[in-house]
């Protein structure tokens, strides 16, 4: 049994079992004993990347160790997260969130080492049940709004991504033949210029939209912004975040077909334009969004529809160097928000428990005066997050903009304003959250332990970002050349 | 010449038949029928492609599809109806007859798009693409255009049908009794969903008028 099949099924696996059993805090301890032993998995993956089905390539490795070690530090922070909250939900809603943070890792690794469009669905299918489930726990006539917007999208997105799956079935099936070799995405690269260019367009179309939607990219994002604000925050935030890698990897595979067709004039169109458009779009949309938010949950949201929508901005770019920076950037800001969303819930929990007002920013105001190792944490998190240097989102803006200038010039300048307004929108939200004078009645607390670890993502991102290790350098730039 | 394009051809316009209906209908009860004839030609239409296809796994589709979608789902969605005493219209967001004009327009644009690009598929795969790519886009505008949480849970009802008969009619596809489970369990979801979030006791009314609110509310 591959390393890969063991990192899916255990979490999968273990699901139902703190679905029926246990206290929350013997669920919080569970879900943390389990990650301890997936994200060591996620690395073995590297060495036994399983076939057939479940076959983990170069992109796969690297995200799911980025997703094993997300998963960890969750299920730390999640501890200090239970025991602040315990009282808010019922031991049996406990279960489930419990067994849905599970499903979610799981499914987010299934999507990444699937090699199986079929199966990747299959994955992203499952993602947004559990996604959906965790957001209506609260049972809130808000969060049963945004679950219903959520599965109602999601619904849609998952029916046009299904249809998209199997239209790019039979534009491959006269070349590969009927069965399984036809949805292997190994076996559509290696015959991308062979297969049915203006079938395969068509199935972009769909899978655009259907991913997409889980990708969040304007103007299918409506429900995001509610699913993160509503939510228990480290299952709707910080693990259904990393779903988002998972939609925009699967769109930047799809989008390798196409351009590969159309190089060797298959008849397919070329997929950079749809998706520079929508990135860009998703860019300007949340520049102006940005500044009219008072809940944090909300803002940081639409800060990560930001950066799905810069992502997918420099796959439209294309050219291996445009894909790197894309990847790299998708790595940073995994690494930054998931930091971000642990700092907040625990500032929050400071103040007095997350009830549905506490992550307004005028309630967390001046989170310094509450705890210094806390305050500095996010206001590292949040400055990194405007993309200044010296945060690494700079090293991979900077990478994308400097290819943007030399393949498609004409929209540096929209890139360029898009990304100063957000950070400036971000940039001016540092001082009052961290600095300015805490509201009436504030007293300072101790942020407890684990508070460490949300540091070291950091310490991670940085060294990503301007030391990478050279085996990192060879593989991302690999996948990047055979991507573009 | 045997049977083979004529039938399936034949069972897949009746569901499109039904897929249109559903827009031009304002009871619920009548759409949840509706539904269920769609839900039952399907299987019909899977058990056909399974005997011409001699694809055994379209048999355990067909087998899924009746006792769930065309059984189950039905009886669970008319408790629902009578739970919450919703025999009355639904409201509607635009008027009926210009949702049908669109629902036109749309089959339009399936067939359009779909026909001029499988050149080089088989006629079967092709005509039988645009007409389930026609149903899916249908349940799509039902879902648009009703303002009633059930009614947009039978409009997706009937665009999952939709991508069923696409899946059925693909020439060996694998996995095709798994994808339909998997699409199954969404649907019970949506539908369990409207029972256990019971819209109702927060809003009053199943009606999703309300979810403005959070618009409302500052973000």
């Amino acid at each position: 049994m591959s390393a890969a099949l063991l990192a899916v099924l255990i979490p999968l696996l273990a699901a139902p079992l703190l679905g029926f059993f246990g206290s929350p805090r013997a669920g919080a301890i569970a879900i943390l004993i389990l990650n301890c032993g997936v994200f060591p998995l996620t690395i073995a993956v590297a060495s036994s990347p399983g076939d057939g089905l479940l076959h983990a390539d170069g992109l796969g490795i690297i995200f799911g160790v980025l997703t094993g070690f997300v998963g960890l530090s969750t299920a730390i922070s999640n501890i200090a997260f239970v025991r602040g909250e315990a009282a808010r939900m019922s031991v049996r809603r406990w279960r489930v969130y419990h067994a849905m943070c599970l499903v979610m890792i799981g499914t987010t690794l299934l999507g990444l080492y699937a090699d199986n469009i079929g199966l990747l669905w299959v994955a992203v299918e499952g993602a947004t049940i559990s996604a959906t489930l965790g957001v209506s726990l609260p049972r809130t006539a808000s969060a049963l709004e945004a679950a219903w917007k959520y599965f109602v999208l999601g619904g849609v997105g998952i029916a046009l991504a299904l249809f998209g799956t199997m239209l790019t079935y039979l534009a491959a099936q006269p070349i590969l033949g009927p069965g399984l070799q036809a949805m292997s995405f190994a076996a559509l690269a290696g015959n991308a210029a062979h297969l049915d260019g203006s079938l395969m367009t068509l199935a972009f179309v769909f899978l655009l939209f259907g991913y997409g939607t889980k990708a969040a990219l304007v103007p299918l994002h409506g429900w995001l912004p509610d699913a993160y604000a509503e939510g228990p925050v480290p299952l709707t935030a910080t693990l259904s975040g990393l779903m988002l890698n998972v939609a925009l990897i699967a769109l930047l595979r799809f989008r390798h077909l196409l351009e590969a067709n159309f190089a060797a004039s298959g008849g397919a169109m070329r997929p950079g334009p749809f998706l520079f458009s929508l990135g860009l779009a998703s860019l300007f949309l949340t520049a102006f969004s940005l500044w009219r938010r008072r809940d944090a949950r909300r803002f940081f949201g639409f800060s990560s529809i930001e950066h799905s929508g810069i992502a997918v901005f420099a796959f439209g770019i294309g050219g291996a160097a445009a894909i790197f920076g894309g990847l790299l950037h998708m790595i940073l800001h995994t690494l930054i928000k998931s930091a971000l969303f642990q700092a907040l819930t625990r500032g929050a929990a400071m103040r007095g428990g997350a009830g549905p007002d506490n992550y307004g920013f005028s309630h967390l105001r001046g989170m310094m005066t509450t705890s210094k190792p806390l305050g500095w944490l996010l206001a590292f998190c949040v400055f990194a997050l405007a993309g200044l240097p010296p945060s690494g989102l700079f090293c991979s803006e900077f990478l994308i903009i400097s290819q943007t200038i030399q393949l498609v010039p004409v929209l540096s300048l929209p890139l360029g304003i898009g990304l100063l307004i957000c950070a400036i929108a971000i940039i001016r939200q540092v001082g009052p959250l961290v600095f300015a004078p805490a509201p009436k009645g504030t007293e300072a607390a101790i942020a407890g332990r684990g508070i460490g670890f949300t540091y070291l993502h950091l310490i991670l991102m940085l060294v990503v970002a301007f030391a990478m290790p050279a085996f990192l350098v060879t593989a991302l730039s690999g996948i990047a050349t055979a991507l573009q | 010449m045997n049977f083979v394009y004529p039938l399936a051809h034949a069972l897949g316009g009746v569901m499109l038949l039904c897929a249109f209906s559903l827009l031009s209908q304002r009871r619920l009860a009548a759409m949840i029928s509706i539904y269920q004839i769609e839900a039952i030609v399907l299987t019909l239409a899977a058990f056909w492609q399974g005997f011409a296809q001699h694809a055994t796994e379209l048999y355990l589709t067909g087998v899924i599809t009746l006792v769930i979608k065309a059984v189950i789902a039905p009886i669970a969605l008319r408790r629902i109806v009578q739970r919450f005493a919703m025999i009355r219209a639904v409201e509607t967001a635009m008027p009926v007859g210009l949702s049908m004009i669109l629902g036109v327009g749309l089959i339009g644009v399936a067939v359009l798009v779909v026909l001029p690009t499988t050149m080089n598929s088989v006629t079967l795969t092709r005509e039988d693409l645009a007409i389930s790519l026609s149903i899916v886009l249908l349940g799509l505008l039902v879902m648009t255009t009703r303002r009633n949480a059930l009614s947009q849970v039978i409009g997706f009802l009937s665009t999952e049908n939709g991508l069923v008969l696409a899946a059925i009619g693909m020439p060996g596809m694998p996995f095709v009794a798994e994808l339909s489970v998997a699409l199954l369990v969404l649907v019970a979801f949506l539908v369990v969903g409207v029972f256990v979030f019971r819209v109702r006791e927060h809003f009053d009314t199943l009606d999703l008028t309300g979810i403005e609110e959070i618009e409302r509310r500052g973000r």
